[in-house]
């Protein structure tokens, strides 16, 4: 179906995770539905594919463990819960039952990043870390809606485990245009073109990068983004060629500890890499446990907000080689 | 693909299988006395019967077809007793006793303290870390009901394994499910790595528990080889609603008297006189039992 959308529509992620699993249903009678208790992303692969639906209540171990026995028997099992649970309460069981034994399982989440304003025992914000220390995992991390769905359907002819991180409500705004861009795992999306600077995010952030990279054109200045959605591989070669054409001037902003995420993964590959940059800033979650607000009041607080965004952006503009 | 049909498990005596048993623990010594490191030896012991009449008796699995999709599925819960489910698989056919034995434990081996299935095809799953065993038989239980395929996945834990509460998550969804070819052997041979089971943790009621749970309940003499055979012939059907537990009274180190019920056995290496003196043990013991049951 041909659809257009606008930078911003609101499109429900959840609902586009319900309508491609249940699209995908139809044409892999192996793919299996699996919730701790969060199964209303899931309603219509419930409602189509009910023997290939399981809820096991507030159990993501099991949940997990389940998953992989699925797997073992040539299933290809979608784990659909909230984030901060599953990426730790069920943490071994993702490293030692789905990572060790490589099998297609695949993690889906919301409430990645300081969103839904539950406090810190529902932000995942230490996830993207523990995933991509994970071998075997590949890692994303997604803010368009459209784009949970291309990749879900990518996925599909993967041979091991994928692990999708969405938050709420920010994520659901539509950043591209269908078709817009060629979305591939393990490439990063150039979100807007710029000369001068980069600014690197993936999922609720990209939205904010944007913002800034066209405030910052109000002063003349050509501010890249990239949306490096997929963390684990991370495309090292997009990272080489964006310090080459944007003056090795680097800003990574997300919605995850500071260390352990994004910035450290593009950190590893200068570093690895040799490049030589001219500036490098850090914008994420320091190490604090973040308290209660609205998404946007707790990016500001915590230093990665829009405003925090321009003016991190502006220092690295500013930076001499 | 149409699968071959697997043929039914063997018909062997209860004399046989007490000698396959016997068999099976005799190897396990002389791998703890060739092995320089640990092995876990005292819950191998207290597992044998148990594997013996899974393997040899139980199950309907075939060494020369070990993908067939209608093969019973075995999962070692209690990894550690990895190098007991190794012999009696390599006993049953599936494995050679010799390439075990000289490999064990060795850089780049397929046999490891831990069973790996990615290394070692013919491993159903991948086990080690306690507590994660019955839910990877719960999902492949699932598959199989979902699939109408007729056959069984057993567990095999080990009774200090259940304190861990993924146990419990998987017990609970195994009933929701209800996944009558489900069936989890417990090894209660009462002693975890460092206590007696009763004295620091407290499982009993421990058959009332899994009852608790919605499964069915069976109470055994966990190194009787009638009473397992029983067990096992009377499984109820795969098609039925509620899981099956087996809780196998066994004990640790069994077969080997200064083992038994001792703390020191959880893992431990046998130097060549200590050697000698549990294969004399064992024999004994085997031969005692043997000349009691021909006076009965």
């Amino acid at each position: 179906m041909p659809v257009t959308f606008t930078f911003g529509e609101f499109l429900s992620a959840r609902s586009v995770i319900g309508s491609t699993l249940a699209e995908l249903g139809e044409t892999h009678d192996n793919l299996w539905a699996l919730t701790p208790d969060i199964g209303a992303t899931l309603v219509e692969f419930r409602e189509k594919f009910p023997d290939r639906f399981l809820d096991v209540g507030l159990a993501e171990q099991v949940c997990v463990g389940i998953a992989a026995g699925l797997a073992y028997d040539g299933n290809i099992p979608v784990v659909s819960g909230m984030l901060p649970f599953l990426s730790m309460r069920a943490l071994e069981q993702i490293r030692t039952d789905v990572c060790y034994p490589n099998l297609p399982v695949k993690i889906i989440g919301t409430h990645g990043g300081l969103v839904g304003n539950g406090g810190s025992t529902h932000y995942a914000v230490e996830d993207l870390a523990l995933m991509c220390a994970l071998t075997n995992m590949t890692v994303t991390s997604i803010g368009d809606p459209l784009m949970v769905g291309e990749v879900l359907r990518q996925s599909m002819a993967m041979k091991g485990p994928i692990y999708i991180r969405l938050a709420v409500g920010k994520s659901d705004q539509v950043l591209y245009q269908p078709g817009q861009h060629d979305v591939r795992i393990g490439k990063g999306i150039v979100t807007r073109e710029g000369t001068d600077a980069t600014i690197f995010t993936h999922g609720t952030t990209v939205a904010q990068a944007v913002q800034a990279a066209e405030a910052l054109e109000q002063d003349g200045r050509s501010v890249r983004v990239v949306d490096m959605f997929t963390l684990k591989p991370i495309d090292a070669d997009l990272i080489a060629q964006c310090a080459e054409e944007t003056g090795g001037r680097f800003v990574v902003l997300e919605d995850h500890l500071a260390y352990g995420g994004l910035a450290t993964r593009v950190a590893d590959v200068v570093a690895d890499r040799g490049i030589r940059l001219t500036a490098f800033e850090r914008l994420g979650i320091p190490q604090v446990y973040a308290g209660f607000g609205g998404d946007e009041e707790l990016r500001d607080k915590h230093g990665y907000g829009l405003a925090a965004t321009v003016a991190a952006t502006r220092r690295v503009l500013a930076a001499q080689p | 693909m149409t699968a071959q049909p697997l043929t039914a498990s063997r018909d062997l005596s209860v004399a046989e299988l007490e000698e396959l048993s016997h068999e099976l623990r005799t190897k396990l010594l002389e791998l703890c006395g060739t092995y320089e490191g640990a092995v876990h030896i005292g819950g191998d012991l207290s597992a044998a019967d148990i594997l013996t009449v899974l393997f040899e008796y139980g199950m309907t699995v075939d060494p020369d077809d070990i993908s067939n999709p209608q093969r019973d599925r075995f999962v070692l819960s209690k990894g550690h007793a990895a190098v007991c489910m190794y012999i009696a698989m390599a006993i049953r056919g599936f494995f050679s006793y010799e390439g075990i034995v000289s490999s064990y434990g060795q850089l780049d081996s397929a046999y490891g303290m831990h069973p790996c299935k990615v290394q070692l095809p013919g491993v159903e799953a991948s086990t080690g870390s306690l507590g994660h065993g019955l839910p990877l038989a719960v999902g492949m239980a699932l598959s199989a009901r979902h699939r109408g395929q007729q056959h069984r996945v057993f567990c095999l834990l080990g009774d200090g394994e259940t304190g861990e509460g993924s146990v419990w998550e998987a017990a609970m969804a195994a009933r929701s499910n209800r996944l009558g070819n489900l069936v989890a052997f417990v090894d209660r041979n009462r002693q975890l790595m460092t206590s007696m089971a009763e004295e620091r943790v407290v499982f009993e009621p421990y058959t009332d528990k899994w009852a608790a749970f919605g499964w069915n309940v069976v109470h055994v003499d966990g190194h009787d080889m009638a009473a397992l055979v029983r067990v096992v012939d009377e499984l109820p059907d795969p098609d039925s609603d509620r899981p099956t537990v087996v809780v196998a009274e066994t004990v640790k180190g069994k077969g080997v008297d200064f083992m038994e019920g001792n703390l020191a056995w959880h893992a431990g290496s046998l130097g060549k006189a200590d050697l000698e003196r549990a294969l004399t043990a064992l024999n004994t013991a085997f031969e005692a039992s043997r000349t009691q049951k021909e006076n009965v």
